[in-house]
């Protein structure tokens, strides 16, 4: 098939779809980057049971893969009575990943502070809370920057999974399967969603790395 | 998960006094009470369901269903090592392009390390899936997966790799190249070992994603251990149980090629002081 008829035929289920892959990676982010701190807060506490069930947490989900999880969420929960919407089962797959990654960042972000600095807040006569919201966690954001817009890539990647599942309207990866198992789409369905998804790949780096010149500690 | 180094986690508190020792023993106390509830309530579901009634777990207690998904797991590391072998190649080549001080070349090869970098895997196994085949080419499924996984690795592999070519200090080139070496012997015998060296844990990270997207072979109907896994379901009618079991296989195989990557790491930073 030609751009030109493919665009006249496919057209408007391209743009929802983009539109669908765009949803699916600002509810996953926005999800990942919420239980990413509350992970990373149970990991920084001094309650050691919290602690080790956040490490286990983390391990658990940056090592499953993907379509092992969704596979887990979409077939076997059923088997215990939880049944939950295609929908819901992409989200949470495409969140519980990228939250153990953000976790990850948000730690090594953590531990570029110098101990000095913490000892030095202290003598000043910071309390917990002072040092967290006034050395800690301005220190630890600023530097994980970009991580934090690799991991906005990645969970945008991660919502191909959507594909794996009957979902209306379809994701990008979705589609170009749509279309090549109903008709003979040929290299071009593909090269139009994969230039959609670099594009907004190219975006969010750009946009990542303005940011990063801006809040970068330079040391 | 202790290195042996202070760093700013184990830092955020001090020595507590007796009552915040207090607060944190009570606070300990609830917490383990709340875990050990979930743990509860979750093995209370699969009793509940059903789910722990031992037709559904006692055939792991057979040679046969762990020779049947160790099958699944080789044919999950073949395809995962093929695509890592080809990755490693291609990001060979397009590190060199990148590097190359010919401009139209530099720009190919950056357009390319984005475009990989930029698409999902399940669209490269789709088009690999769907759309070759449009071409009357045919191919083995074992590189219907392979091959695109390896296209979506080669240009993290070839960031990685320039990375470490950067790292490598300029004082090594002048040297080489004072010694009367070439150009191209003093990037192959001098800059590249070194650079290698440098990233060995990034490359062994990046084997994880390899390992990963391996798992969608059952798009292309490629026997690992996923596939495998679908078959003993059909065999003994476990659902639940197999993939539990499949999903800590993957797991743990991840989290082990992670710990070799943090301790080889761990051991770079003792042995080359930069």
């Amino acid at each position: 098939m030609s751009i030109s008829q493919l665009l006249a035929q496919y057209g408007e289920e391209y743009v929802l779809s983009l539109l669908t892959t765009w949803k699916l990676t600002a509810i996953c982010f926005f999800a990942a980057f919420v239980l990413g701190i509350l992970i990373t807060v149970l990991r920084v506490s001094p309650i050691r049971p919290l602690r080790i069930f956040a490490d286990l947490y983390v391990q658990i989900f940056r090592n499953i893969p993907g379509a092992c999880l969704l596979i887990l969420l979409v077939y076997a929960l059923p088997y215990l009575n939880v049944l939950l919407s295609y929908f819901t089962c992409v989200t949470l797959a495409a969140s519980l990943i990228p939250s153990a990654f953000c976790s990850e960042y948000l730690m090594a972000g953590i531990n570029t502070i110098a101990p000095g600095q913490i000892e030095a807040a202290r003598s000043l006569g910071m309390t917990f809370p002072m040092i967290l919201r006034r050395v800690v966690i301005p220190q630890a954001l600023r530097s994980s920057v970009l991580p934090l817009t690799n991991l906005l890539t990645a969970t945008m990647l991660t919502t191909a999974l959507a594909s794996q599942v009957p979902l209306k309207p379809r994701d990008l990866t979705g589609l170009v399967s749509h279309i090549n198992t109903h008709a003979v789409g040929g290299v071009m369905a593909f090269l139009i969603s994969a230039s959609l998804y670099c594009a907004t790949a190219v975006v969010i780096g750009q946009i990542g790395n303005l940011i990063d010149r801006k809040v970068r500690i330079l040391r | 998960m202790s290195t042996g180094k202070i760093t700013a986690r184990d830092m955020l508190y001090e020595e507590p006094g007796p009552k915040t020792r207090l607060t944190v023993r009570i606070v300990t106390g609830i917490s383990l009470a709340a875990l050990a509830a979930l743990a509860a309530a979750v093995v209370y579901r699969f009793y509940a369901t059903g789910q722990l009634d031992p037709k559904y777990w006692t055939f792991f207690g057979r040679i046969t269903t762990w020779s049947f998904l160790g099958k699944g797991l080789i044919g999950t590391l073949e395809a995962a090592a093929m695509a890592g072998l080809i990755a490693f190649t291609a990001g060979f080549f397009l590190m060199l392009g990148r590097i190359s001080p010919f401009r139209l070349l530099r720009g190919l090869c950056t357009a390319l390390v984005e475009f990989t970098r930029g698409v999902p895997t399940l669209l490269f196994i789709y088009f690999f899936f769907l759309v070759v085949p449009q071409f009357g080419i045919r191919m083995d499924a074992f590189w219907k997966i392979s091959i695109p996984v390896a296209i979506s690795a080669c240009g993290v592999v070839a960031e990685v790799l320039r990375s470490g070519v950067n790292a490598v200090p300029k004082g090594q080139t002048e040297a080489a190249l004072s010694l009367g070496m070439r150009g191209r012997s003093v990037f192959l015998k001098v800059v590249f070992p070194q650079a290698i060296r440098y990233v060995i844990p990034a490359l062994i990270a990046e084997l994880v994603i390899v390992v990963k997207d391996t798992t969608f072979a059952y798009v292309v109907n490629f026997p690992d251990l996923m596939q495998n896994a679908k078959v003993l379901i059909s065999n003994y009618d476990a659902l639940l149980s197999v993939y539990l079991v499949t999903a800590v296989i993957y797991i743990l195989l991840n989290f082990f090629l992670n710990r070799l990557s943090v301790a080889i790491a761990a051991r770079q930073k003792r042995t080359m002081k930069p």
